[in-house]
């Protein structure tokens, strides 16, 4: 396909699905015609909806019959010790007791696996940024069994609420909440083995859970993100312990806001590698994205995408600090 | 927001508080080995349990952090009243006989942000007094929040089913009715 034929077929489907044209542009050039109809198809399903059931609170062998009991249907995530489908039926999910008691918290699975992938540990120091509304915070508390010290920051006032609830609705008590921008960690007397960097991002993910996503956002937000979350990633690179382990994650499709960013970070930083994940899920990261090669370390990044694996759009990448050279 | 560290006035006073209410020896139990701390919001001073080799950090660095929460929350001082956190009620609530077993009923109008009418009561403990705070268990012993005695236990069997008993001071569905 000629680069106007491709144009002149992404504007058909972006007028007939709803999406801006540039969207679709991309996509056909990523991944063809044939998975592009397949991605607009799988995003207009519904994400089944998952939880983690937190084992600061609750074990999973008595929390499982317990909601059985009450109609909901479980089916376990392969890749994730407490990770579950579920199916809530007639229930909401957050309304159910076991909710409030902090049995468990809902989550999407992708976000359940970028913490995993991270695999924090009893006695580590972690820096979660942007961490608002609290799902990865209290993951990464549950799994250092809440030993150690979590750092989570967070900017946004409104949302700081959020974050502070679900610390006390899960019964994390190895956390510290900072206020503060995430591209500015200058200043943090920390320095943290283990860094997550959800990054506020474009959400070109979402689409199947916010349809609105298919006009809301320009070429030119996607590049105002794929800017602050390269601020985001150098401060997070810089503040990293020598030896160290960082997880990039973004709920953005969008090869400028992962691929990109990252094959800039690791000509900045020649200090920094990506590293494989052990875990089966998703499918490779992108070494040559629109053509453009870059590094092909990249291909052992991660990327959930609704039409291959019926889950919200999600990119993780696992990197390392070099260990500090004995001189 | 500016913390500081809990002088031994002030935590002998919010330990009184809980102690009288609560049994000798809870907030000991509580504290464990973690340090007091407070940090100042608006009227209010929220109350924290930080682990010990959080300190030198925060004497260190603390003043150029802009902390908003840390560690374990204890609970807020408020024109000197002291108000536990839900962060800690489950832990607390095993410490203490200062409870009301409540019907499934009764627990799910509770965390609705009801409170208890006699015939939600299974189990109350007869030497409790008007006014005073009790933890509201379900079935299951997990505890729903706090509520404060309408009338001394021993009277309740004299009440008819539908009148108060204790009044809901929070309940652990405050934050979803709050965040929605």
């Amino acid at each position: 396909m000629t680069k106007k034929e491709l144009r002149q077929r992404a504007k058909e489907l972006a007028k007939e699905h709803g999406y801006l044209q540039y969207m679709i542009e991309r996509y056909l050039s990523l991944w063809g015609e044939e998975d592009t109809l397949r991605f607009i198809k799988a995003c207009e399903q519904p994400i089944r909806t998952a939880i983690r059931v937190n084992t600061l609170k609750m074990s999973v062998d008595l929390l499982i019959p317990r909601l059985q009991e009450k109609g909901v249907t479980l089916e376990t995530v392969p890749w994730l010790n407490d990770g579950f489908y579920a199916d809530f039926n007639e229930s909401s999910p957050g309304a159910l007791l076991e909710h409030m008691l902090g049995f468990y918290y809902v989550q999407g699975v992708p976000s359940m696996t970028a913490v995993s992938v991270l695999n924090p540990e009893p006695g580590d120091t972690v820096l979660d940024l942007a961490a608002a509304p609290g799902g990865k915070t209290t993951h990464i508390a549950q799994m250092m069994e809440n030993e150690g010290l979590v750092i989570a920051l967070e900017q946004d006032r409104q949302r700081m609420t959020s974050l502070r609830s679900n610390i006390i609705r899960c019964g994390a008590t190895n956390t510290m909440v900072i206020r503060g921008d995430a591209r500015k960690l200058d200043d943090l007397p920390f320095q943290p083995n283990k860094i997550l960097l959800d990054a506020p991002c474009s959400g070109e993910g979402l689409i199947p859970l916010d349809p609105t996503r298919k006009t809301s956002k320009t070429m030119a937000d996607v590049r105002f993100c794929a800017t602050r979350e390269d601020e985001m990633l150098e401060a997070a690179v810089n503040i990293l312990a020598m030896g160290g382990t960082m997880v990039y994650s973004t709920c953005s499709i969008a090869p400028e806001e992962n691929e990109y960013v990252l094959d800039d970070i690791l000509k900045r930083h020649p200090e920094m590698s990506v590293v494989e994940i052990s875990a089966e899920f998703g499918s490779s990261g992108y070494s040559e994205p629109y053509g453009i090669r870059l590094n092909e370390s990249l291909k052992n990044a991660r990327r959930f995408l609704p039409h291959l694996h019926k889950t919200e759009g999600f990119f993780i990448c696992k990197m390392r600090k070099k260990e500090r050279s004995a001189q | 927001m500016k913390f500081e560290f809990v002088d031994p006035v002030a935590w002998g006073a919010i330990t009184q508080q809980i102690d009288i209410e609560f049994g000798a020896g809870v907030t000991k139990s509580l504290l464990g080995n973690r340090a007091p701390l407070m940090i100042s919001k608006n009227s209010s001073q929220m109350v924290y349990a930080i682990p010990p080799e959080w300190i030198s950090i925060l004497m260190e660095e603390g003043e150029n952090l802009d902390i908003q929460f840390i560690g374990k929350e204890l609970g807020s001082v408020e024109k000197g009243r002291f108000r536990l956190s839900l962060h800690i009620l489950s832990e607390v609530a095993k410490m203490t006989n200062s409870f009301i077993l409540v019907s499934k009923r009764g627990a799910e109008a509770f965390t609705y942000g009801r409170s208890i009418i006699r015939e939600s009561v299974l189990e109350l403990n007869p030497t409790l007094e008007r006014g005073q705070r009790v933890f509201v268990l379900n079935e299951n012993k997990e505890c729903l929040g706090v509520a404060a005695l309408s009338v001394d236990a021993f009277k309740i069997n004299r009440l008819g089913a539908d009148r108060l008993v204790a009044k809901n001071l929070v309940d652990i569905g405050w934050f979803i009715r709050r965040l929605g």
